[in-house]
């Protein structure tokens, strides 16, 4: 079962195109990281999904129906910025929210627990600081534990503590088997917690699967000696790999994917009496990707 | 809609703007009424003891009828005012967008405020209900439901009022620029109004051509010439005065009734057309 399905969607505003033709799906249990320069069409893509913005053509299924309300009420959303209204506490705010989706009414002190509110939660929203507005909006989506959660820049406006936390919990709902859809631009951040993403450039989608499999393009192992000298001569004789880059006082051997064994280039390096100081099997950096991709 | 109902209520019930409004508006009818009263009592009746400018109490039943709804009916930009508070907040919170990212669908969001418009209408009306009872027992005449009808046109005023609020709130979405086009319009179309008035007139007297007093037949102003003060001789005899445009109290009514449907569609469509 896909959860989300999205066909053709196409979106202008006047004459900017802001999604061009986005088709893909994203199966159960998956973190699917939208990911995408700024302007480049994650919030517009959100917005469909979540009615309040109209498609200007395609069409897209939750849960494999046509999607309604009622599916929407089972989704824990937040979008852009956190909505909530100004004079009312945070409970006041949760308590609304719960009504909306007509579960998680007993459930507002445990998500304000989670996202470390307990303290401030009768105080009105408008005093509450950008960090604390965001994990609100957080709160309000795990209301009644839903089993989908789509989250804007969820780490926006988070100290890293927080930031830290957000993942935690996104990789403890992922251990639960919830699907989280995620847009972020913060490329460590999808690399971390996402198994699935998208990126999207300028409104259309350049590319889209695992992260591993994206990412996995060639195996990169990072390596380091004493004596430099000694080590690029012992690189020069080396076999198997495609190509080598220096990288300040380390060097980058670029595999084949699945070809690159750790024990056997020790192995070459330590009988041509060069000690490895450093030995690193890396997958390609998603920031090198995404610079790659979207440039 | 009574869960839809019940979520509004909690969005209100801790908003200060709902309850001093709602409190100005409900003492202003009732404090409106009472100065109306006295200055009858107390001036008029004094400088004219014969009764030539007014033969009867404006407060005795059957009058007060009319007489609470017109004088109730200078008050309603005050609901009005609220229910564009009300709806613009949505809008600049953006909670608008979260109710329906949570699980409302783009009709339920609308419907429910216009029933709220209603309802704040029916509000309205019950306090002048109670405001003519208090008035018309306290003159101590008889019990009588002749000129009743004026409530009626009291609520479908105060609906008008609370529909074009309304309107403007969906179509604009900023506070301030919303009350200001509220005032702007309800000015704009008292001028216009006057306009059409002095040109029916115009057309009586020189074309013989008499379709009522047009200025009543836009959106405010027809619900507002439903409503009037209670007959006094002179207001008669200006009425009897061949140059005066008829009456014709049914067009108004029917206009009044045709433009609440059509701010009904318009806000309608608008919220289930656009991106929110």
């Amino acid at each position: 079962m896909s959860i989300l399905e999205v066909k053709n969607l196409h979106k202008t505003y006047g004459k900017i195109q802001a999604l061009k033709g986005v088709s893909f799906s994203v199966p159960k249990g998956a973190v699917f990281g939208i990911l995408g320069p700024n302007g480049s069409g994650k919030t517009t893509l959100l917005g469909i999904i979540t009615d309040i913005l109209k498609a200007t053509q395609g069409s897209y299924t939750l849960f494999d129906e046509i999607p309604t309300e009622k599916c929407r009420s089972q989704i824990g959303s937040f979008l852009e910025t956190p909505n909530f209204y100004h004079y009312l506490s945070a409970v006041k705010n949760l308590e609304i929210a719960a009504a909306i989706k007509q579960r998680g009414a007993d459930d507002i002190e445990r998500v304000l627990q989670i996202v470390n509110l307990t303290q401030r939660k009768d105080s009105k929203f408008s005093t509450y600081s950008l960090g604390m507005k965001q994990r609100l909006a957080i709160a309000s989506c795990l209301l009644g534990n839903p089993e989908v959660l789509i989250l804007d820049e969820p780490t926006n406006g988070l100290d890293p503590v927080g930031i830290a936390e957000i993942r935690e919990l996104i990789k403890k709902l992922q251990q639960e088997g919830k699907t989280i859809i995620m847009a972020s631009h913060m490329l460590d951040e999808v690399e971390k917690v996402c198994s699935h993403m998208a990126i999207l450039k300028k409104g259309e989608l350049i590319v889209n699967g695992k992260v591993d499999e994206i990412l996995a393009h060639e195996d990169v192992v990072e390596i380091g000696a004493e004596d430099p000298e000694q080590l690029q001569q012992a690189i020069a004789v080396l076999q198997g790999y495609n190509s080598f880059k220096n990288e300040g006082s380390l060097v980058q051997l670029f595999y084949p994917v699945g070809t690159a064994k750790l024990a056997v280039i020790n192995q070459h390096f330590f009988s041509r009496g060069v000690v490895l100081t450093h030995l690193l099997m890396k997958k390609k950096s998603l920031e090198s990707k995404f610079f790659e991709l979207t440039n | 809609m009574v869960h839809l109902l019940k979520i509004e209520w909690l969005k209100i019930k801790n908003y200060s703007a709902f309850i001093v409004i709602s409190l100005f508006f409900m003492l202003g009818i009732a404090a409106s009424n009472y100065i109306v009263y006295s200055v009858k009592k107390n001036v008029i009746d004094k400088a004219d003891p014969t009764g030539f400018l007014s033969s009867s109490n404006p407060y005795d039943f059957d009058s007060v009828w009319q007489t609470t709804s017109y004088v109730g009916g200078w008050l309603l930009l005050l609901p009005g005012l609220l229910l564009i508070m009300l709806v613009t907040n949505e809008f600049s919170f953006r909670t608008h967008r979260q109710n329906i990212i949570d699980g409302w669908s783009r009709e339920q969001f609308i419907n429910v405020k216009i029933v709220m418009a209603i309802l704040i209408a029916f509000a309205a009306t019950l306090m002048v209900i109670f405001t003519a009872l208090v008035f018309g027992f306290a003159s101590g005449t008889s019990f009588s439901v002749s000129h009743f009808e004026s409530v009626g046109f009291f609520f479908l005023k105060a609906l008008s009022y609370n529909m074009i609020a309304l309107l403007i709130a969906v179509l604009v979405r900023k506070t301030g620029f919303a009350i200001g086009l509220f005032f702007v319009y309800l000015w704009f179309e008292n001028f216009v109004s006057t306009m059409l008035e002095v040109l029916s007139y115009k057309l009586k007297e020189w074309y013989k051509f008499d379709a009522g007093n047009m200025g009543d037949y836009l959106p405010m102003n027809a619900s507002d010439g439903l409503l009037h003060i209670p007959r006094t001789s002179i207001g008669d005899m200006a009425k009897n005065a061949a140059r005066m445009p008829t009456d014709y109290m049914y067009i108004s009514l029917v206009f009044a009734i045709v433009y609440l449907v059509l701010f009904f569609y318009w806000s309608k469509n608008r919220m289930l057309s656009t991106d929110l």
